[in-house]
Order: structure tokens, then C-alpha cells, then sequence
């Protein structure tokens, strides 16, 4: 009993003491650059991946029509509002004609006027012409007179003389008649015209589509050439998409795609490439693509719609692909860590295409099946001690 | 080993100066052979802790002389440098409370001693051992201070006054907190210390029950000793008369 | 000669215990406070490597995308590209703010990159989980601090942004955990204004006859379209190639494109001189406090519990005890005590650091020094306890 008083005691405390400087011992190594860093490995693969533009697009239409006056002049009735349908040739509006009316009244008369002119120029050419025939066949007679030495030299000389003056009077109505034709002829072409100037203050619908603005109420004042009524298209939607200039390589026409709307973001729609605009942004660096729906959505997304557009680009040769988190760059050098046993080798690698899944290609410096670390808890040096540890089902290595 | 005993010739203590100078001693004589036990009696303020503090070479005395067996260590001024370890090899105390170690078994508490003078710990033991088998409380060796009666805790304080076989041993009221028996006891075995290890024994009492134990008492008064013949009467008969 | 202290240990080994762990807590708050001044420089030493930069390219006369707004036009980097000694340069946006996620708000510092590809300037150096921005819009790494898990979605500004990829350790200076978007993505946050006040401008400009003219149709959205245009960055991030000198392609910089550059060293004196100067004092001022009441904590306690003891140390005086044995059983006991405190201390702090809202750095360095400031509080502690001990008289033992 006495003994293992102070046996009890000191083992009591080594007890304490021993797992205290288990523990410290422990914390010392786990904590601190001492630590080992844990890791993630994966295997490197050869496959192909497909690469995946995505970028950023505006729902537009293909055509859009701006209606509007031709001539200043005052709305007077606006029949569709935003949002209508209209078919082609409806008339959706009408610029107030002002005295455009009273002009075709005045216009009208004027036609009444100059055929009344025709008329009676047409009159007195028959007159004119009747005097002429009178005149000719007096002459005739008067001649054969004189031969037979019946009348005067004088007498003949005068109706000769008649029968030139009822000629040229003749020839005068003729011209009378003429004119008046002519003017008529004018007043109706003026006439013509200021009809159809009455119906160009109409305005008319080009082709079946959607009313997407009204520009202004009636009443307001237009100038020529300004814009009432937008419409587009619907059946020719499209999306404009921009994407980056640095990932761009292999866009082209007819590449499947797939495009997400931001109202709907759950569902995505398919899609193709157009055409890719031959001109690019220079200022934001974007190159511009046309991406049109497979099947049209319903309802239709609103013009402006913001959408997500990725683009499925043509697969690639399969060479040893690796997830993207593993690439690093050491002292201006890209590389990946590989995992020699426990060891840790930083082989410098060149790098290729990426997939949308975050895949990168390494075209050189590392061979299918070898080791490389994927995930860190912090920056890896050439001589960190690692604990390589299993991914949990996030993938997380928390 | 023991030699003469302790002789004082002459000691005096004097504290402060001007005003407060007090003559603590004014002048003791005392002589006590090897194997001797002597008391020291005298009402407090007499300077009896004084001469026993200067016996103890803990404070220094004004003037006179001490000798310890043949060993001159006061003679108007210390003639021993170390008075430490002349403390630890020639005088053993033993105090009205045990004033053990508490935090050192028996064992340990008396081994202590040789082993401060750079004993082995083996052979300190040992002779603790020894020690604590005479004085009857070797059964009890491994235990803390704590754990004894107060009768057990003197014994032990007298095994490590005894442990280093030093010349003189100083006890200072050793029987104060016990009863007549107890206290009878521990006188009885100082004095059979006394003779196994020839050891001069001073012990400072004012125990009306020890008192006639002694064959030789100073008394002290006034700073000066006076000598006075004791009873004498052995320890271990007064231990049977007082039983009875 | 057995060990006085050793036995003095033992016997009241539960209390000796108890001290030194109470000693070892209060020891561990310094280290922690240590930590943390550790953590915040670290935080910024980080902050400055995981940009992968060698040179900051900002605004002429500002200190910098850390520590001062500082705007570029977006094409500059296209000019800084071409001097020589550049290998990469990349655009990068920073902005601090009140990102949505999960019902609540995080803040923030929103890095706009160019998502390049790995290891290009400005990317997070490391990943926990996920992967790389791959050039999409409308993605996000995320630091783990802001709480996200790999699919979650983030609102920042208007835009909902899917988490792809986990990283760790990427915080700002002021210790909010980075999210990595797009750079294009984080220009419109950072530099569209929210729809009301969009439609607030709209309205302004609208009102404004200057801009809104009926002869001029077109020109009002012109005007509209030209104001929400937001082609700035905060910094252009550049890596040289090996062999050139930061300082001087920097020089380069400044004096070619006229804007101001700070290579990595300037860098780094801007963060932790002038960023978390205050902060960093404030928390050494706090340390040195606790440095001190935790000397004096020390110093107390070995002195009462040589106090304690005082009557022991007058008897082995008494019997003929060295000073040396005593002054080393004092000595013994403070350092022993110093040693349990320091190494509770230290895995106190170890195990409650990862529980900080901020990064807590506890160096090897640091432990070693702290131990051996321990060592030497003990030590002098004990001198105040080994001196009044030597003062005791042996006399005392003996009554009267």
C-alpha cells in the first residue's frame, strides 16, 4: 500500500502527462508547415473529349420592320397596339391628311373642267371644220364658175381666200382640241398622284407579324421616315451570342447547341449555329454567332431575352486528359503533380483544349495510368508531405 | 566521534543597537558530555530560543565561545565556514512540531539528510531504515507525514535529527504537543539515543512531566544559565508509575 | 539525492496539474493572439501568391486594387502584353460586396478573371473540389469560408452563378472569402448599376431635351446604351518571363503606358504596411498585454506556491539544505509548470484555431519562441520565488 502511494500517484500523472504530449506531439505535426497537406489523386485517362463553347446571347429577331410615314404629318388613328398580330396589307394606321381631301375635290373639278374644255374645243373644231368643207367646195364651184368665165376673178380671189381662212381656223380648233386633251390628261395625273399621296398617309402592314412597339399615339406629329409602329417576325426568332475570342477556335455553321433562357432556366432548348458573324468585337473581344431553335419555343421568349448558349464543338482525338484543377503553374512553368509511390514529382506539361465539364488535354508530359494529384488542401511545393485521401461524395476534401 | 560533548563559555546575544539594544544573553556557560541528555528550562522571553537558535548556528552569538567535540565554531566569530553543512553532519533538531516534509515519505524525510551530505540514496535509505525500525516506526516507512499520529511524526523527527550520528542534538519543547505517556516516550527514547549514539542531547522544555527525567537542568533566566541538579529518574519507570 | 521538486509535484500532482492547465489555457490565448497577427499577414502573403502575378499594373497614382479603387480601360492589358519581358497579362476585377447565397448574404471580394485557363494570373492557385472556370459565364469558385457546396447557386448583383469549383484560403485582406466569376460577369456587377437605378437614369436621360429630340430618332438610345457600357478593370496582373527583373519591366510600365505598377515586395509592403497596419497593431498591442499578464500570472503563481511552502524550505534550510538544492527545486517546479502551460497552451490553440472566422497561423517559429519566452518567464518567475525563499531564516523553524 505504501509503495503504491507514490506508484499510484506518479502513474496518475503520467496519465495526464503522456497522452498531453501524445497529443502535442500529434497537433505539432499536423498543424503548421510540418503538416502533410492531404490530396486527392486521380488517374490520368486517354479519351476524347468534346469541347463546349458557351456564351452569352439576346433573344433578336431576324427581320424587324419599322412602319412609319413617308410625309410629316399627324397621326390620326393607330389600330393595333403591341402585341397584335397583323397579317400582311393591314392597314394599321393612318397619317391625317390634313386638306389633302379638299385638294382631290379641287383636284376633281378641275378634271370636270378641263373635259368640258375638251368638249367644247371638240365643238368648235366641228364648226371650224364645216366652215372649212363650206368654204372649200364655194371655192371649187367658184372656180369652175370662172372658167366658164360665170363670176368675177375678184369673187374667186375672195372665196378662195375664205376657204384659207376656214382651213386655218380649222387647224386652230384642232390645236384647241389638243390642249384641252393635254390639260385634261394633267389634271388627271395630278389627280392620280394625290391619291396615292392619300394613300401612302395609310399605313400598312408588309408582312404577317408582331406588333413589338408603337412608337407614337395618334396625334402626335412624324417626321418622314420616323418610326411608328416595330414589328417583327416571330416565326424568324434567333439568338445573337457572343463568346470569347480566346475559346472560340472551331465555331462554325450547323454546330448543334443547346439554349438556355434565363426566364427559364430549368430548361434548355436546342439549337444550331447559323451562321458566325465574319465581323468580331473588337471592343469587348467577343466573336458574334447566329443561333437559331430548332423547333420555334412556345411561348415565344420576348425579344431582349438574355439566354445561355453553349456549343457542342466537333470531338477531339482522345490523348490523356486530366480534370483542370490539376494543372499548376510553378515558377512560370505549367505542370501537374504526379504521385511517385509517396512522393511528389512536378512534371511540366502542355496543355490543350478544355471541355465544359472542366477536362483539359495534356498533349505532352504525362502518360495514361499515371497518378496526379487532382485537389489540395493548400499549395503543393516539390517537398510537401502529402496524405492522399479518398474523395468523399462531393468531391470535397472538407 | 562525539568527543567532548558541546561546551559554551561565556555566550551572549545582543539584538539592535542604541535604544532598542536588548542583551538577549548575557552570559552562558553550559557543558553537556557525549550521551548526555540535559534540559533547559526557563520562562518565555529568558532566551531560551536564543541560545538555541545560536546553538543551532543559526544566528550568529555576540561574544563567547562554542566548541563541538573537539571542534572550536565560535570564538568571537564563527570558525566553521560552512555552517550549513555543520548543521546538517553535527546537529541534529528536533522541534516542538515534527516539521516534516510533507511532500517526502518517512522514509525519504529521513534519508534526506545523508543524502544532502552526498550519501548514496541506497545507503541513506538504509540507514533511515534502520533508524525507523529502532524507533519503532519502520512499519510505516512508505507513508506520507500526514498519515501519522502525532507520537509517529515525532519519532520520525528524531530518526532525522539522529540519521547523520551528529555530536548534538537540539530539541526544542519535543514533548509540547503530546500527552504525558507520548511525552515520556520520546524523552525515553532521546535518552537511549543518547546512549546508543553517544550523542549530547539538550532538550528545551518547560514539561512539568519530563522534568524529573533529567539528571542535570539548566535553568535559564535573564540571559544566564544556572546549573541544577535533576531528579534523574528513568523515563521508563515514570511511564509505568504514570500508568498506574 | 532524489528530486525534492519531482516529490513536491507528485504529491500535490492534481493541483499542479490543474495550475498548468489553467496557465497552458491562458497561454494558448497568446499564442492564438500570435496566430491571428500571423494569420492576417499570411492571409495577405496568400492573397498576394494565389494571384499568380509578378508585377500590378493600376491606375496611375493609386495604391493598387487591394487597398485603393483604381479603374483601367479593359484594352490596356493589350498594350502591357507587348513590352518586353511580359509573358502573360491578364485583366482582373476586384470588388468587395454582399454576395446572396442560401437564403442569407455573404460578404464578399468578388474577383473578376479572365478565365483563361489554369495557372493563368489571377486564378486560385489550388482546388478542393470542383474544377476551374471554364470559360462559361455564370460560374463560380467559391473559398469554402463562404459556404458553399459544389451546384449551389449565388446571386451577385443580378445574375445567378452555379458553384463549379471549391478553393481554400483565398481571402481578402479583410479576411472575406474570394469568389472567382468571369471576368465579363464580374465587370457587369461591378460596374452595372442595379435596375432601378437603371431605370432612373433612363428616365433622366429621356427628360433631357438635349438628348431626347424628335429630329434625331435613335440618338436617345444611343445615349442610353453608351452610359451602360462598362469596359474597366481594377488591374492588369502580369507574369514576366524568366530572366527579366520585376522592378525594372515595371519601370517600363510606368513610364511607357503611364500607369502606376507595383512589383510583388511593394506589393506586399502595401498589404501588411499600410492595409492591416492598424489591425496588426492593434493585435500586437493586445498580445504584448497579454504577454505580460500572462508573465505576471506565472511569476504570481510559482511565488505562491512557493510561499506555500516556506515553513518546508525554513526546516530544510534548518537541516543543512543547500540554497542551490532549494533555488533548483523552485526552479524545477516554475519550469515544469511553464512546460505543462506551454504545451497546453499550444494544443489549445491548435484545436480551437480552426474555429476563428479568420485564418489563424500558428508557426513553428512562433511555438518555439513562445516556448522559449515561456522558459525564460518561468525562470525569472521563479527568481522572485527563489530569492524570497533564500530570504527565509532557517531560524524561523525553530519556535519562539
Amino acid at each position: 500500500m505504501k509503495f503504491k502511494a507514490i506508484n499510484k500517484k506518479t502513474v496518475r500523472l503520467l496519465a495526464v502527462l503522456v497522452p498531453l504530449l501524445l497529443l502535442f506531439f500529434y497537433v505539432a505535426l499536423r498543424s503548421g508547415p510540418l503538416a502533410s497537406v492531404p490530396v486527392t489523386v486521380v488517374a490520368v485517362e486517354k479519351r476524347a473529349i468534346t469541347p463546349v463553347l458557351s456564351g452569352i446571347g439576346t433573344i433578336e429577331a431576324r427581320y424587324t420592320f419599322r412602319i412609319g410615314s413617308v410625309a410629316a404629318g399627324r397621326l390620326k388613328r393607330l389600330s393595333v397596339d403591341v402585341g397584335d398580330m397583323v397579317k400582311a396589307g393591314q392597314v394599321v394606321g393612318e397619317i391625317d391628311p390634313v386638306d389633302l381631301e379638299e385638294h382631290l375635290g379641287a383636284q376633281r373639278s378641275a378634271i370636270k373642267r378641263a373635259e368640258a374644255g375638251v368638249l367644247s374645243a371638240e365643238a368648235q373644231l366641228r364648226d371650224a371644220k364645216a366652215k372649212q368643207l363650206f368654204t372649200a367646195s364655194q371655192e371649187k364651184r367658184y372656180g369652175l364658175l370662172l372658167q366658164a368665165h360665170a363670176v368675177s376673178t375678184e369673187l374667186v380671189d375672195a372665196k378662195h381666200q375664205e376657204a384659207e381662212a376656214a382651213s386655218a381656223a380649222a387647224s386652230g380648233a384642232q390645236a384647241g382640241v389638243n390642249a384641252a386633251r393635254q390639260g385634261l390628261v394633267s389634271v388627271k395625273a395630278e389627280y392620280q398622284g394625290m391619291v396615292k399621296q392619300r394613300h401612302n398617309l395609310l399605313l400598312v402592314a408588309p408582312t404577317d407579324g408582331l406588333v413589338t412597339s408603337r412608337d407614337a399615339e395618334p396625334g402626335n406629329t412624324v417626321l418622314a421616315g420616323q418610326t411608328v409602329i416595330e414589328m417583327i417576325d416571330p416565326k424568324t426568332l434567333w439568338v445573337a451570342v457572343r463568346f470569347d475570342q480566346l475559346q472560340s477556335a472551331g465555331l462554325k455553321a450547323a454546330l448543334p447547341a443547346e439554349v438556355r433562357l434565363r426566364s427559364q432556366s430549368g430548361r434548355s432548348f436546342a439549337a444550331s449555329v447559323l451562321r458566325v458573324e465574319p465581323l468580331a468585337d473588337r471592343v469587348t473581344e467577343e466573336i458574334l454567332a447566329k443561333v437559331v431553335f430548332t423547333v420555334q419555343p412556345v411561348p415565344l421568349p420576348p425579344v431582349g431575352e438574355l439566354c445561355e448558349v453553349s456549343v457542342q464543338l466537333s470531338s477531339l482525338q482522345a490523348v490523356p486528359v486530366v480534370p483542370n484543377a490539376c494543372v499548376h503553374r510553378v515558377d512560370g512553368q505549367l505542370g501537374i503533380w504526379v504521385v511517385d509511390g509517396s512522393a511528389l514529382r512536378f512534371a511540366p506539361v502542355r496543355i490543350g483544349a478544355t471541355d465544359q465539364a472542366g477536362n483539359i488535354q495534356v498533349l505532352a508530359g504525362l502518360q495514361p495510368g499515371e497518378r496526379v494529384v487532382a485537389y489540395s488542401k493548400s499549395t503543393l511545393h516539390a517537398g510537401s508531405r502529402i496524405t492522399i485521401i479518398r474523395n468523399n461524395g462531393k468531391g470535397s476534401l472538407l | 566521534m562525539s568527543g567532548n560533548g558541546i561546551v559554551i563559555e561565556g555566550l551572549q546575544k545582543r539584538y539592535g543597537s542604541g535604544d532598542t539594544l536588548v542583551d538577549a544573553l548575557k552570559g552562558v556557560d553550559m557543558q553537556v558530555a557525549p550521551a548526555e541528555v540535559v534540559g533547559l528550562v526557563g520562562p518565555s522571553g529568558s532566551g531560551k530560543s536564543t541560545l538555541l537558535k545560536c546553538l543551532g548556528a543559526v544566528i550568529e552569538p555576540s561574544a563567547g565561545r562554542m566548541r563541538l567535540g573537539e571542534e572550536m565554531i565560535y570564538d568571537g566569530g564563527w570558525k566553521i565556514r560552512d555552517l550549513r553543512a555543520l548543521r546538517r553532519d553535527k546537529i541534529g533538531f528536533v522541534f516542538q512540531a515534527p516539521y516534516l516534509i510533507p511532500f517526502l515519505d518517512v522514509l525519504d524525510n529521513v534519508a534526506l539528510l545523508p543524502m544532502l551530505a552526498g550519501e548514496r540514496n541506497g545507503v541513506a535509505r538504509k540507514r533511515a531504515m534502520e533508524l525507523l525500525e529502532a524507533l519503532d516506526v519502520g512499519h510505516r516507512a512508505k507513508a506520507m507525514p500526514a498519515q501519522l499520529s502525532g507520537g509517529e511524526q515525532q519519532r520520525v523527527a528524531i530518526a532525522r535529527a539522529l540519521v547523520n550520528h551528529p555530536p548534538v542534538i537540539l530539541a526544542d519543547e519535543p514533548t509540547a504537543p503530546l500527552d504525558s505517556q507520548r511525552a515520556l516516550a520520546v524523552i525515553a527514547i532521546l535518552n537511549d539515543m543518547a546512549r546508543q549514539y553517544e550523542t549530547a542531547i539538550i532538550i528545551v522544555t518547560h514539561d512539568e512531566k519530563i522534568i524529573p527525567t533529567f539528571k542535570r537542568i539548566y535553568h535559564i533566566r535573564d540571559g544566564r544559565t544556572h546549573e541544577e541538579a535533576g531528579e534523574g529518574k528513568s523515563p521508563h519507570e515514570l511511564i509505568k508509575t504514570d500508568k498506574a | 539525492m532524489i528530486s525534492l521538486a519531482g516529490r513536491d509535484i507528485l504529491h500535490g500532482w492534481v493541483r499542479f496539474l490543474m495550475t498548468g492547465f489553467g496557465l497552458g489555457l491562458l497561454i494558448g490565448v497568446t499564442l492564438s493572439m500570435a496566430g491571428i497577427y500571423r494569420g492576417m499577414v499570411d492571409d495577405a502573403n496568400v492573397l498576394i501568391d494565389n494571384s499568380g502575378a509578378d508585377l500590378w499594373v493600376v491606375q496611375q497614382g493609386t495604391l493598387g486594387p487591394y487597398a485603393e479603387p483604381s479603374s483601367l480601360y479593359e484594352d490596356t492589358y493589350c498594350s502591357i502584353i507587348g513590352m518586353a519581358g511580359v509573358a502573360r497579362a491578364a485583366n482582373v476585377t476586384y470588388l468587395t460586396m454582399q454576395v446572396r447565397h442560401g437564403g442569407g448574404d455573404v460578404r464578399a471580394m468578388v474577383v473578376g478573371v479572365v478565365p483563361g485557363g489554369p495557372g493563368e494570373p489571377g486564378q486560385p492557385g489550388f482546388l478542393v473540389a470542383g474544377r476551374h472556370l471554364t470559360g462559361g459565364h455564370y460560374e463560380v469558385v467559391a473559398d469554402v469560408k463562404a459556404g458553399c457546396a459544389l451546384g449551389d447557386t449565388v446571386i451577385i448583383r443580378r445574375n445567378r452563378f452555379r458553384v463549379v469549383g471549391l478553393t481554400r484560403r483565398m481571402v481578402s485582406s479583410g479576411g472575406d472569402p474570394m469568389l472567382f466569376i468571369p471576368l465579363k460577369d464580374a465587370q457587369e456587377a461591378q460596374f452595372l448599376k442595379d435596375n432601378d437605378m437603371l431605370l432612373q437614369q433612363r428616365r433622366r436621360t429621356a427628360q433631357n431635351p438635349g438628348f431626347n429630340r424628335p429630329n434625331v430618332p435613335g440618338l436617345l438610345d444611343a445615349i442610353i446604351a453608351s452610359q451602360t457600357t462598362s469596359l474597366y478593370v481594377n488591374a492588369v496582373l502580369v507574369q514576366l518571363k524568366p530572366g527579366y527583373a520585376p522592378e525594372a519591366v515595371a519601370k517600363d510600365i510606368q513610364r511607357w503606358q503611364r500607369l502606376q505598377v507595383y512589383t510583388r515586395s511593394q506589393m506586399r509592403t502595401i498589404l501588411v504596411d499600410k492595409l492591416i497596419a492598424t489591425s496588426a497593431k492593434q493585435i500586437g498591442m493586445f498580445l504584448v498585454i497579454l504577454s505580460i499578464v500572462s508573465a505576471a500570472i506565472v511569476a504570481f503563481i510559482i511565488y505562491t506556491m512557493t510561499m506555500a511552502k516556506i515553513r518546508e524550505i525554513a526546516v530544510l534550510k534548518l537541516i543543512g539544505t543547500r540554497n542551490r538544492v532549494i533555488a533548483s527545486m523552485i526552479l524545477q517546479q516554475a519550469i515544469g509548470l511553464g512546460a505543462i502551460g506551454f504545451v497546453v497552451g499550444k494544443i489549445a490553440a491548435t484545436l480551437w484555431s480552426p474555429f476563428f472566422p479568420r485564418y489563424v497561423l500558428l508557426e513553428p517559429g512562433d511555438a518555439i519562441r513562445g516556448f522559449i519566452i515561456v522558459m525564460v518567464i518561468s525562470v525569472l518567475a521563479s527568481i522572485l520565488a527563489i530569492t524570497a525563499a533564500l530570504k527565509v531564516d532557517p531560524a524561523e523553524a525553530i519556535g519562539g
